[in-house]
């Protein structure tokens, strides 16, 4: 298990870390969201040692977390970081061996990699030949030479087509269901939804929620009619019901209590035809929204 | 992984990749060649002794015969031509094809170019003085074999007290500049890749697998090896020349020894405080504005030790780390450098890398994941640890 205990972390007078506790347990998918300048890549990097914390630890397997055992995690910074000029197999096989790894273990395991990367003919190539999403891989790569334990993906899909989202997807389930430990954080909260069984949500450098998704919306109170019609708000508004989002492709309408969803799905069919509906818990971006209070909606996507 | 194990891949890394480049190779290649030819032209020039060429007015028998005996003692030789006016010899003597004219007659007169060939002239006075001896014992009647026996005296020899000073500081001037050249050219090649490693964010990746000391000192290993081959380019043929015996300038010897020992310890010194100062940078291009300072000190270094490496002033600068590396070269060179001295020296070296080394870790381990704008020193110093 990894641990991060009461980190506090403080950049000149700005207090950037304001203790955070974070539990990264073995065999499942651990998702960081929050909004840019939540504190999410600082806690990264005091995760991997980079940053040293004013308070606070990082323990692994109930020891404090100590240079050896860091250097069998793998890091994937969220902006990305390779040396250019540098050739692909040679760049891996040196961050494996940076790692412990001796050279032969160090080159089959980057050319295993490359393989399963889809990226096997252009080891040769330098990285600046690379297009922006097969530098990705490769950045994912890097990470992965080593075989790590624990794995943290900063923002691993911000800028990756859907193919590439897929298959970073199935890397990071992989990961998990082997048994080892993965981290990642990101703005694409459909996505952490869909991969991750745990979240913890941050916000000007606080955990201001956290735990299972499922319990999440489960113990929340807030339920939406989700309905495939552009509602107006004039249909629903003498119920108190609030449109959160309406368009061509549908609504979605936040309930109050004491107003039942087949209150508010008549007001609607009133005014047009229904064709589908449900009743659905809130998404982790409305919980997010509720749990900060004043985050804007522009803050995430 | 120990500390040493990644310093030493972090320098390997840097030195495979900089021997990969075309650009490497050009450059050891034209500095081989520039030395080679520094060497071996001067010797395919050089022959036994000065030689003139001057250009005489008039017919006056003996005159070549008597500027050969004058100049015998200084091992130079002559070659005299005729010419018919004095308008001819002062036109050949500007345009440089005669290096003296002499327009003979009751009054005779010599041109020269103002301040050139002054033992010339003074040869050729002499041999204009004693050819009117001549004619005046003649004209007295004294026999024309007696003449011969007492104007064939031979010519004093000349004893030059420290002819080679002037060798000394072309040695000096030559040494300094190769070692001001390659401290300042390596000095922003480690402050650009630390800028580099920062603007791209490898440092992010790699400050996770590593320690920032072996990340700094490894690239600085790895590139003080390429500037040893590029400085081993220049000098090479210089040492082949001087074992074989070649006839090379008196102290370029010592020059190049000591300039190897100071260069290897100056660039340890420079690149540790220009890589850890790189990391200030927010961007490549702003890498050669945070070593300004150092740039600016190596080029007061190299002025100063042109014009004050003999002084007590360059006794001084000789001592201080920050200049040593230069002006030691320079105190060598000019065959002034004393062994307590140099001894000094190389210790306050050694001892102000030591500093450096740990003042560069803390910078770079601080100021390297410090992002969005050019850092300042002072703000790092005081910044709490990363």
């Amino acid at each position: 298990m990894l641990q991060v205990e009461d980190v506090r972390w403080r950049y000149g007078d700005k207090i950037v870390l304001d203790g955070i506790d974070l539990e990264v347990p073995a065999g499942k998918v651990i998702g960081l969201v929050g909004p840019n300048g939540a504190g999410k890549t600082t806690l990264m990097r005091i995760l991997f040692g980079v940053l040293t914390p004013d308070t606070g630890s990082v323990r692994f397997d109930g020891r404090p977390a100590d240079e050896e055992a860091r250097r069998s995690w793998g890091y994937m910074p969220q902006e990305r970081g390779l040396y250019r000029d540098m050739r692909v197999l040679d760049q891996l096989v040196w961050i494996a061996r940076l790692h412990g790894i001796d050279r032969s273990t160090a080159r089959r395991r980057a050319v295993d990699l490359l393989e399963r990367l889809g990226l096997a003919d252009r080891r040769d190539d330098k990285v600046e030949a690379l297009s922006g999403g097969m530098a990705q891989r490769v950045q994912l790569a890097a990470a992965m030479v080593h075989e790590p334990d624990v794995l943290v993906l900063d923002e691993p899909f911000a800028g990756l087509d859907p193919v590439a989202v897929q298959f970073l997807s199935d890397v990071i389930t992989d990961h998990a269901a082997a048994g080892r430990h993965l981290l990642f954080s990101s703005h694409q909260l459909d996505l952490v939804e869909e991969l991750c069984e745990t979240v913890t949500m941050m916000h000007r450098g606080k955990v201001v929620l956290g735990g299972d998704v499922r319990q999440l919306k489960a113990d929340s109170p807030d339920r939406t009619l989700r309905v495939d019609v552009e509602v107006e708000h004039s249909w629903v508004a003498p119920l108190g019901v609030e449109v959160t989002a309406a368009g061509a492709a549908g609504s979605r309408l936040r309930l109050v209590p004491g107003v039942r969803a087949g209150e508010v799905l008549d007001a609607v069919r009133a005014h047009h035809e229904v064709t589908d509906f449900g009743v659905e818990a809130p998404s982790l971006a409305e919980l997010f929204l509720a749990a900060a209070g004043d985050v804007t909606a522009g803050a995430l996507r | 992984m120990t500390a040493v194990g990644a310093t030493r891949l972090v320098a390997a890394r840097e030195i495979r990749e900089t021997t990969r480049r075309k650009s490497f190779w050009i450059v050891l290649v034209v500095l081989a060649l520039a030395a080679t030819a520094a060497v071996v032209v001067p010797t395919l020039l050089d022959d036994d002794g000065t030689r003139y060429r001057v250009a005489v007015v008039g017919d006056r028998p003996g005159l070549a015969e008597a500027l050969t005996t004058s100049l015998a003692g200084l091992d130079a030789t002559v070659r005299t031509s005729l010419v018919t006016t004095a308008t001819d010899a002062e036109r050949r003597v500007e345009d440089g094809s005669a290096d003296l004219a002499i327009v003979t007659g009751d009054r005779a007169r010599l041109i020269v170019k103002a301040g050139e060939h002054q033992e010339l002239v003074g040869a050729a006075s002499q041999a204009l003085s004693t050819i009117g001896f001549a004619a005046d014992l003649e004209a007295e009647g004294v026999d024309a074999g007696r003449i011969t026996d007492l104007l064939s005296r031979p010519a004093p020899t000349v004893t030059e007290i420290d002819r080679g000073a002037a060798d000394r500081k072309g040695a000096s001037f030559a040494i300094t500049l190769v070692l001001y050249i390659l401290l300042l050219t390596l000095m922003v090649q480690a402050a650009n890749g630390t800028a580099i490693e920062k603007s791209n964010r490898i440092s992010e990746v790699l400050l996770a697998i590593v320690r920032p000391g072996p990340l700094l000192f490894g690239k600085v290993i790895g590139i003080s090896v390429t500037g040893l081959l590029t400085f081993a380019a220049g000098g090479i043929p210089i040492v082949i020349s001087l074992a074989i015996g070649s006839d090379l300038p008196p102290g370029i010897g010592g020059a190049l020894a000591g300039g190897a020992i100071w260069f290897v310890l100056g660039m340890v010194l420079y690149l540790t405080l220009a890589g850890s100062l790189g990391s200030l940078a927010e961007r490549q291009e702003e890498a050669g504005v945070v070593v300004a300072p150092l740039t600016f000190l190596l080029v007061g270094t190299f002025i100063a030790a042109q014009s004050a490496a003999d002084t007590t002033f360059g006794i001084v600068l000789a001592l201080v780390p920050l200049t040593s590396p230069l002006v030691m070269p320079a105190r060598i060179a000019e065959g002034v450098a004393t062994v307590p001295e140099m001894a000094a020296s190389a210790l306050l070296l050694v001892a102000a890398i030591a500093l450096v080394a740990r003042f560069g870790a803390v910078v770079y381990g601080r100021a390297i994941v410090r992002t969005g704008r050019r850092l300042k020193l002072k703000d790092v110093l005081r910044s709490t640890p990363a």
